[in-house]
């Protein structure tokens, strides 16, 4: 099943700008997989080399923050939009 | 014919190169490279045609290695950075420094949290150095306040010299199979034993290739009740140190670097242990050309007053000229240039990014 990630402005250089790619995913985690192989340098800016996800970022399914539902197991459902979400900050 | 002077200079914001001829009259200054992402290590690799290479690690976004083949007027990264196994647990948090190895493909890299790699291919492949990296001691290592780094790779053929902080000393003499704790004489102010056999937060460690069993280390003084353990000499490859911080006004300080032609001058910047900045706010290098049995305050062209800067461990290089030049960098953003051996100072940047490094080569 193809699912679109939505890549944020400052993780779109590792993806030759995209600001967004298609992925074939049942599951977050599946996501995160098609990532690797396909988008290795966006995928190393997402997760470190444990495969967890770095924690300046969070993963939204639509409007909904992934560990407040079932972390990287949650489904996916054809439509569903995979967001990058990475935090802000100056200095 | 080498005839260019390049300096590397790493910040909190990325990689600035500066270049001049060898009169050193004037540096134009590119960059910054990987912006906005700091720069703790870097290294003008001059075995064959000049390359630099240069960490750009992102604490939230990753690691990555920047390398350029002509004198840094573009960077690209390398195929990979260096990485811990998948398996392994750990996660790399920062490329503290980067050496040239043996052969002219071969460099090594020391992370955070303490843990050495090398690459055979020029930066684009990484293996973890387990000798090391999965030592019995590594597990009672503690991070100092830079973090668990291992910052310092000093190397003379299968001899291997590692600074680690807080992890003290370590040396291998079968070329990084194996390491042992090399700290006799290295003291520790913050542990309830003056001397342990590991666990000192080491600063640095320098030598010069000419002498290679005479070794100097910049190590964590400052400490009242134990005078004199920040500033060190040994004459046996490592394996026992002495003090020499007799007649410097602070033994706490970052960096310290040996003259390119004469392995008794060496240069250390003195500060003071509480604030890590200049004592009384007057900037100054202090040059020892006898091992370290005497010291000289060299302060001309420096500011006489009100400069509370701070200088890190990799921020104070010299090149190699005939009549060589000392830099350092700040991390209030200046570049300082030490004419005729660091006798006299100017001002060649005064308001890059914070400096965490750097590197010069002439070319």
């Amino acid at each position: 099943m193809s699912v679109s990630v939505q890549i944020p402005y400052a993780l779109r250089h590792e993806c030759a700008g995209k600001s967004e790619v298609e992925v074939n995913a049942g599951s977050v985690q599946d996501a995160l997989t098609d990532l690797k192989n396909h988008q290795p340098k966006l995928y190393r800016s997402v997760c470190d080399e444990t495969g967890a996800v770095r924690k300046h970022i969070n993963l939204y399914i639509n409007e909904t923050i992934i560990h407040r539902v079932d972390g990287l197991q949650k489904k996916l459902e054809p439509g569903d939009l995979l967001f990058i979400m990475t935090a802000v900050s100056g200095g | 014919m080498a005839d260019r002077v390049v300096l590397c200079i790493g910040t909190k914001k990325g990689l600035f190169v500066a270049e001049a001829s060898k009169s050193r009259g004037r540096f134009s200054l590119r960059g910054p490279f990987g912006s906005g992402v700091a720069v703790y290590s870097a290294l003008i690799d001059t075995r064959k045609s000049p390359r630099i290479f240069a960490s750009s690690c992102n604490a939230w976004f990753g690691m990555k290695v920047l390398t350029s083949s002509d004198l840094g007027k573009k960077f690209k990264e390398t195929k990979s950075a260096p990485a811990f196994p998948e398996t392994d647990g750990r996660v790399l948090a920062n490329i503290w420094s980067l050496e040239p190895g043996t052969d002219n493909q071969e460099i090594w890299a020391g992370v955070e949290p303490a843990s050495l790699f090398r690459s055979e291919d020029g930066g684009n492949s990484w293996e973890m150095i387990a000798g090391i990296s999965n030592h019995k001691h590594s597990k009672d290592w503690q991070p100092g306040a830079g973090g668990l780094c291992l910052h310092t790779i000093v190397r003379d053929g299968e001899r291997i010299h590692l600074g680690i902080s807080t992890g003290g000393h370590y040396l291998s003499e079968d070329g990084g199979q194996t390491f042992n704790a090399a700290n006799d004489g290295v003291g520790a102010g913050f542990d309830p034993n003056p001397y342990p056999e590991f666990g000192q937060c080491v600063h640095k460690i320098a030598r010069h290739p000419d002498a290679p069993g005479r070794l100097y280390m910049q190590n964590h003084g400052g400490w009242p009740e134990r005078p004199g353990i920040g500033v060190l000499r040994s004459d046996d490859y490592g394996h026992t140190w002495q003090s020499i911080a007799d007649g410097l006004p602070s033994d706490f300080g970052f960096p310290i670097v040996v003259h390119p032609h004469d392995p008794n001058t060496i240069y250390v910047v003195p500060l003071e242990p509480m604030t890590r900045t200049c004592p009384e706010g007057k900037p100054a290098v202090w040059r020892s050309t006898s091992g370290g049995k005497k010291w000289k305050k060299l302060s001309k062209g420096l500011p006489k007053h009100d400069g509370y800067f701070t200088v890190l461990r990799d921020a104070m290089t010299t090149d190699t000229l005939a009549d060589p030049a000392i830099y350092f960098g700040t991390t209030t953003g200046q570049v300082w240039m030490g004419h005729d051996s660091g006798d006299e100072w100017n001002c060649l940047f005064d308001s890059l990014p914070p400096i965490n490094c750097v590197k010069v080569a002439v070319v």
